[in-house]
């Protein structure tokens, strides 16, 4: 009885320092800062002391109401969704088809296409970013190629119409033929672009056509501008494509690895009795995999809602301010110019709810579709 | 006759288009990863005036000295030890602490265990990063408390540059055990579940106190899933970016991405040195995937949470 006694006493003693570090560092990193969050989204706290500094007090919820006020807010909402979309609806799907080719052998050396496709997920996000930023670029990797291409498209046509002509031989129909291969864009140098290209062309010796050729090209070839990176309704493209690409490999292999646990047999049995590779797909290992399914679901929405460092190295929020998502919107009311905690912490709040709200559908979502397991 | 049906002339025709369609789609974005990535070293020996000349071609002559002055700017020297004090003492912390609580919540009887590990699992679904400005408040703050205290019992002079957790590697060492504990946690408390508790009744008959248990049965029981928390946690703290950001300014403290952040934005006026930052800051983990890609593969397939 006594050695009972003593022996739950040491239990409980036992319990409480092995779980000890671990709920310290729990309460100082998630639960505390949750707390303070809430409370500070409806203070006016100032930065200054929090504790026996300036007093600061709770005055509502003002900060919601500048917010929701704020189109600003909207549109880094907007942002959101549209990264929590093709996280969603992208990755997921591609990650399920690609382990699903590699499962069934319908493609070869599995094993390689895993390797190679899981790979942006191990490198910084931030090198990644930088990565495609430059690639991006007006001075970029896709510029250049782009633009060789039209280039040298466009001396071809301009050789074709001097060989039409017989050489030099600047007539209003050649220059206009010109005019009709050239970018638009380029004409707009021209106040009476007929009159001009004409003159310009006259200016030039018959002898000097590799000379022609060139300045011709340089001046009137298509340019291609990434519009994206300035125009508002399609500056989140790269972005969106990047998170796509950087992603897809994770679910590729937690789908793939539970696919492998799934009985072969089973699979078999349904060739067999004549089903499709899609309809094995969509009949079998879709509904056996919903569990895995819905948790990557919910993992990759509150992953996609805090976004941070990848939009951040990418774009930085910009150009003006039209890819902001709300982690750089926060991080902006905090920590840029003249600090805004409480509107800061509004927004982080803003995004708890956020995923709080997406979550709970993804799982109203499973309990209505989804297969038993 | 049934297992015929699937072997028609016109099925099999259909079956090689299918697959023509894979291969394209995965070989497009096996390209889209590998050609970037190979363009970017490539790239990372030219000289700025050759970048600008041809993208395409290969360097005419290594220029080694993008790489030295990419080191310099990026003060790489500092951060890189930086890394992986933060990168081994994190992991080792997650895997440690979430070994311990592990064995607690899955052996140890208690009334508390539900909401104490209900609250962790929670913890999951809540990225930490939503909570970048509470946590920087909390760490400014706390440092202030911290400080006047120790200032009213004369440790220090002045609480004016006192930092404990702010701008110290102790401070970013707890944030990133925090926030790789709830998931490291649910994996490990649900390995110990499966750990038989004969074993540690036997011992605990034997008069082994819960300490010894633990030492002598449950870590050495323990190692593969240590091993997998571990491989779990290592990319990404050593490419963590938006915590460490708000955690630290000063540069002796800062690690990898940090500083390669420094050579973001197409207006810099040095490519190849830029493309050399880039390739300093993702080699380290290129080489630990190549070297480790089967555990790591095995790695995150585990830590998909079921359930």
């Amino acid at each position: 009885m006594r050695r009972g006694i003593r022996s739950r006493a040491e239990e409980v003693r036992a319990y409480w320092a092995m779980i000890l570090p671990a709920f310290i560092l729990y309460m100082l990193v998630l639960a505390f800062p949750i707390v303070l969050s809430i409370l500070l989204s409806l203070s006016n706290y100032n930065g200054g002391k929090l504790f026996g500094g300036e007093a600061w007090q709770l005055v509502g919820f003002q900060q919601y109401e500048r917010l929701i006020r704020d189109p600003q807010f909207w549109l880094a909402l907007k942002n959101n969704v549209y990264i929590v979309l093709v996280s969603v609806f992208g990755q997921l799907p591609l990650g399920f088809i690609f382990a699903y080719l590699i499962y069934r052998r319908i493609v070869k050396f599995g094993d390689f296409w895993q390797g190679v496709l899981y790979m942006p997920a191990i490198i910084s996000t931030i090198v990644l970013g930088i990565m495609w930023s430059v690639i991006f670029s007006p001075t970029g990797l896709i510029a250049d190629i782009l633009n060789k291409s039209y280039a040298s498209g466009f001396t071809n046509h301009l050789t074709e119409i001097f060989k039409q002509a017989g050489g030099f031989n600047i007539t209003d129909e050649v220059v206009k033929k010109i005019l009709a291969v050239s970018d638009p864009k380029a004409l707009t140098v021209f106040s009476n672009p007929l009159a001009d290209l004409k003159a310009l062309l006259l200016g030039y010796q018959p002898s000097q056509m590799p000379v022609i050729l060139s300045d011709m090209t340089n001046l009137l070839a298509r340019k291609w501008t990434p519009d994206f990176l300035s125009k508002q309704n399609v500056a989140m493209v790269p972005i969106m494509f990047v998170t796509l690409w950087c992603w897809t490999g994770t679910y590729l292999i937690l789908f793939l690895a539970n696919m492998q646990k799934i009985d072969p047999q089973l699979l078999e049995a349904a060739r067999m009795d004549g089903a499709g590779e899609g309809q094995v797909m969509g009949w079998i290992v879709l509904p056996l995999l919903s569990g895995v399914i819905v948790n990557s679901a919910i993992l990759c929405i509150a992953g996609s809602l805090n976004s941070f460092a990848l939009i951040w190295a990418m774009t930085g929020g910009g150009p003006g301010r039209v890819t902001e998502v709300l982690s750089i919107y926060m991080y902006r009311n905090a920590f840029v110019g003249v600090p805004n905690f409480p509107l800061a912490n509004a927004i982080a709040m803003s995004i708890v709810i956020f995923s709080i709200v997406l979550i709970v559908l993804t799982k109203l979502v499973e309990k209505r579709y989804g297969g038993k397991e | 006759m049934r297992a015929l049906l699937g072997k028609t002339p016109s099925s099999r025709i259909l079956g090689i288009i299918g697959r023509v369609i894979a291969y394209l789609v995965m070989g497009t974005f096996a390209l889209m990863t590998i050609l970037p990535i190979v363009w970017l070293i490539i790239n990372s020996f030219k000289s700025n005036a050759e970048y600008y000349l041809n993208k395409l071609s290969l360097p005419e002559k290594l220029q080694w000295v993008n790489y030295s002055g990419a080191w310099n700017i990026g003060d790489f020297r500092e951060l890189i030890g930086n890394s992986f004090i933060y990168t081994i003492g994190a992991t080792l912390g997650i895997v440690l602490f979430s070994i311990m609580a592990g064995f607690a919540f899955a052996k140890i009887r208690s009334k508390a265990t539900p909401i104490i590990y209900g609250s962790f699992v929670m913890g999951i679904l809540l990225s930490i990063q939503s909570l970048m400005v509470p946590l920087f408040i909390e760490v400014s703050q706390f440092d202030k408390l911290i400080g006047a205290l120790f200032q009213l019992l004369h440790f220090i002079k002045s609480a004016d540059n006192f930092h404990f957790f702010y701008n110290s590697r102790v401070g970013v060492l707890i944030v990133y055990i925090g926030s790789g504990l709830p998931i490291a946690l649910y994996l490990c408390t649900e390995y110990i579940k499966g750990i038989p508790t004969a074993l540690v009744e036997a011992a605990r008959i034997d008069g082994a106190g819960f300490f010894r248990i633990f030492r002598g049965i449950i870590l050495p029981m323990c190692v593969p899933i240590a091993t997998t928390v571990a491989i779990l946690n290592i990319t990404g703290l050593w490419n963590e970016f938006a915590l460490i950001n708000i955690l630290v300014s000063k540069t002796g403290l800062k690690s990898i991405p940090l500083g390669v952040m420094r050579f973001s934005g197409t207006m810099m006026a040095d490519y190849g040195k830029q493309f050399a930052a880039l390739v300093i800051g993702m080699a380290p983990m290129l080489i630990f995937y190549i070297a480790f890609r089967k555990q790591i593969t095995k790695g995150v397939s585990a830590g998909a949470v079921k359930g």
